[in-house]
């Protein structure tokens, strides 16, 4: 698994192109490509009564978004990368993997991105929606960070989060193509306070004992590639508790795997990918079980 | 028989008027809308010419530049860039390009940066063309 290719959505707004520079440190691994996106949302150039469809209107923001991506291309070129821009009127989830896949892209690039409350309720947030309907890698990219922790190469400590998935296997894989972009990975597995309950101090020495040797196994496979590896073992609530292991190893991103659980199934059970998207502060990597 | 001139762009309005220019002045427009599609009709056609945009889906311009001048039949097809994209960020890209060890290309046949006016686009075909 490589990343040669990015799709880089933007708004203009959360994502700017002192985003897009500072993962320009993947290039180290490979990257050669980017492509830009700029989704017009709908309601902008939508039909209004007595007008019309805002035709003029359209035309008015595809040439702003033109502008701004002729701007941020000749600064990549100039860096020897390729270049390509999408500018679309839609709805952003559907476009974002409709271009990644024409694209064939190794990643994806968004901010995290909210719904109206009542859209929301009952389709997630656009972020989640993402997720659960893309077959690449996502990384949800809050450039700067309310602790101000992630700087010009946010690849450059990563928290990688294992739960022993299918999922989790592809989020090592990555992690070791990622090679020279990286400094430090801390790898940390939380046990489930829920799992725990119910069992003898023995029956948890056990479970301690075999998800450390598990941790160990990881971490020789990823010190073949880098000096800086930690592993850690954590017992709470999942989420919460990688929130606090990004926190005290000074992640500057967080690098999971993430199950295909319907929308349903999501709101009943949780899941911690999607909880994350929603509440990291840090840039969250994620990694679909199956890729394309 | 018409000389074929193939207009690699992404933007429809710009095919459009490249296409007229092309038809007015007596050549046979082929179009593409990307890179990877242009790669292939030049196979298939074998234009006289080739009038590139840069800043495309799929295969940028800056690539497909470097493909076809180090491809040994696509070489000498003579190329004219059309974008919005400034010559000297192309010519720093190309660089860019040769000092991660790709080969070095030479410099396209002409330039133009958009908007560019229809007698010198057809000026420059008939200078390139004859």
């Amino acid at each position: 698994m490589k990343i040669t290719k990015i799709l880089f959505v933007t708004d203009f707004e959360e994502l700017l192109f002192n985003a897009l520079q500072s993962l320009m440190g993947l290039r180290k691994a490979g990257l050669n490509h980017v492509v830009l996106l700029h989704v017009i949302p709908r309601e902008k150039v939508a039909m209004r009564r007595g007008i019309g469809y805002l035709k003029q209107e359209e035309r008015k923001l595809r040439e702003i978004a033109n502008i701004r991506f002729i701007d941020w291309a000749e600064t990549l070129f100039e860096q020897g990368m390729e270049v390509g821009a999408h500018i679309a009127v839609g709805n952003t989830v559907p476009k974002v993997l409709s271009v990644a896949e024409d694209e064939g892209v190794d990643l994806i690039v968004i901010a995290r991105r909210k719904r109206g409350k009542l859209e929301e309720l009952y389709a997630g947030s656009e972020t989640s929606d993402l997720l659960r309907k893309t077959v690449r890698p996502v990384l949800i990219y809050n450039y700067i960070s309310q602790s101000g922790r992630v700087g010009e190469n946010p690849f450059e400590r990563l928290l990688l989060a294992l739960d022993w998935s299918l999922s989790s296997e592809r989020a090592l894989d990555l992690v070791l193509a990622l090679k020279g972009t990286v400094k430090r990975v801390d790898i940390i597995h939380v046990v489930s306070e829920k799992d725990i309950g119910k069992l003898s101090k023995t029956e948890i020495q056990k479970l301690e004992r075999e998800n450390k040797k598990r941790l160990n196994d990881v971490c020789d496979v990823l010190v073949k590639q880098r000096s800086d590896v930690r592993s850690h073992l954590y017992i709470g609530k999942i989420e919460e508790q990688i929130r606090k292991g990004a926190w005290e190893y000074r992640a500057t991103m967080i690098v999971l795997g993430t199950g295909s659980k319907s929308i349903w199934k999501e709101r009943w059970s949780g899941s911690v990918s999607h909880t994350l998207a929603e509440r990291s502060e840090l840039p969250l990597l994620v990694i679909p079980a199956e890729i394309k | 028989m018409a000389k074929k001139v193939l207009n690699v762009e992404d933007d429809v309005h710009t095919r459009i008027f490249v296409s007229t220019v092309l038809e007015r002045n007596g050549y046979t427009p082929i179009l593409a809308k990307d890179g990877e599609e242009g790669m292939r009709k030049i196979g298939e056609e074998r234009p006289d010419l080739i009038i590139l945009d840069i800043l495309m889906p799929k295969e940028c311009g800056i690539k497909m530049y470097r493909e076809l001048k180090t491809d040994p039949s696509f070489k000498d097809i003579p190329v004219i860039i059309l974008s919005a994209v400034s010559k000297r960020t192309f010519l720093r890209s190309q660089e860019a390009l040769t000092e991660f060890g790709d080969e070095t290309v030479p410099e396209p046949q002409a330039y133009l940066e958009k908007p560019v006016e229809p007698e010198d686009l057809a000026e420059i075909l008939k200078k390139i063309l004859g």
